[in-house]
């Protein structure tokens, strides 16, 4: 068991926290959309997450694959498509940074799209175009 | 049955009328995802329905029938991925593993508290969690605050969560990783005496097993916690 007396984190990340670039296609998600816990308040609702942190949780943990078990230093780059480390690394700077303000579980889903982004595995346009039409789906419904 | 009570009967819980951003995000990355082949679609609902059974009610039930059976809290300090298999959890063969996950199974120990020994559980480094036994974390736990304080000042931390520890109460703190998760069985308290498994799983919170509440007779739920920003967000080695 490691017990206390850790000395918190290292150094070392290329990026500081301050040098992270806004998004403009996730800026307006944040900007203009509504976050659960004023939708749970304002319907009555007493869930403490929206339905959609599970599926975002799913996303997370496949897109992690085997690193979500093993020591971050036996983890073959390559091997995952977001390592674990490396996202929950970049979600605690952009919590800080860009979505200090925006609640949870709505930060973590701007920080992955932000980091599936950043790891060029989506593109901005291509997310953008995903967006629109799962919008035309949902709301013309 | 009369009218009124069919009328209760069928009353529609509230829900949320209204499609958010946030909504839309989460599924435009997620068929994005799918469509370039980063996953499949059947996998994706493999993993979601093994998340939603996920609760902390497994490890709750663990203590409980530790507390009741000194044979089954000997199983459960000394290899509780056996011991949780009597509480429904396998670590090793539950979890979905067919698309390269190798599951969620790790080594979970079960840190037995005392009268003079507390303890509490994090993850410095992320966010680990024994989540096939005790669900998803909590946001609090997840935060750099929560993570870089409590390693170096447990005490007043616990305190901040409520719980006021006599300085003759030595505490200890695990730190989770990718492979060790640990969940915390603490003292039974006093006035369950005759108690029910059932009755005492009930009063063994999520932040009971994490370690930052005790369990006390008339509490089953977990308080609302305030989540503290990082003053001086830090950069993060990869190394650590």
């Amino acid at each position: 068991m490691a017990i206390s007396e850790r000395s918190g984190f290292g150094s070392g990340n290329t990026e500081s926290p301050a040098e992270v670039a806004p998004i403009p296609l996730l800026e307006e998600v944040r900007n203009h959309g509504r976050v659960w816990e004023d939708l749970a308040a304002q319907y009555g609702v007493t869930n403490p997450d929206p339905p959609w942190k599970v599926t975002m949780d799913a996303t997370c943990d496949i897109l992690a694959a085997s690193s979500n078990v093993l020591p971050h230093e036996q983890v073959v780059p390559g091997s995952c498509a977001l390592p674990l480390l490396e996202r929950r690394t970049e979600e605690d700077d952009l919590s800080a940074t860009l979505y200090a303000d925006v609640p949870f579980p709505e930060r973590t889903l701007l920080a992955l799209a932000h980091s599936m982004i950043r790891h060029g595995l989506i593109n901005e346009q291509e997310l953008a175009r995903q967006i629109e039409k799962v919008g035309h789906r949902l709301k013309d419904a | 049955m009369s009218e009124h009570d069919h009328e209760h009967e069928h009353k529609p819980a509230p829900m949320v009328d209204e499609i958010s951003d946030f909504e839309i995000l989460e599924m435009a990355v997620r068929e994005l995802a799918i469509e370039k082949g980063l996953f499949s679609a059947e996998d994706h609902r493999i993993w979601t329905e093994y998340v939603h059974t996920l609760g902390p009610t497994p490890a709750a039930r663990l203590v409980a029938k530790a507390w009741l059976d000194p044979a089954y809290k000997k199983l459960a300090v000394t290899d509780g991925v056996e011991a949780s298999k009597a509480v429904g959890v396998d670590w090793i063969n539950s979890p979905p593993t067919k698309f390269g996950t190798p599951s969620d199974y790790c080594n979970l120990r079960v840190l037995e508290d005392t009268p003079t020994l507390k303890h509490v559980v994090v993850c410095t480094l992320c966010s680990c969690y024994p989540r096939p036994i005790l669900g998803q974390s909590p946001e609090w736990y997840r935060t750099p605050n929560y993570r870089r304080r409590l390693v170096r000042w447990p005490r007043q931390v616990l305190a901040e969560f409520g719980l006021q520890l006599p300085p003759e109460v030595q505490i200890r703190v695990a730190d989770s990783n990718q492979k060790t998760r640990y969940i915390v069985l603490p003292v039974r308290p006093s006035g369950t005496e005759g108690w029910t498994e059932d009755q005492l799983t009930e009063i063994v919170t999520r932040d009971c097993l994490i370690g930052v509440a005790v369990p006390k007779p008339g509490v089953t739920s977990n308080a609302k916690r305030p989540v503290h920003k990082a003053v001086h967000p830090v950069q993060h080695g990869h190394g650590h």
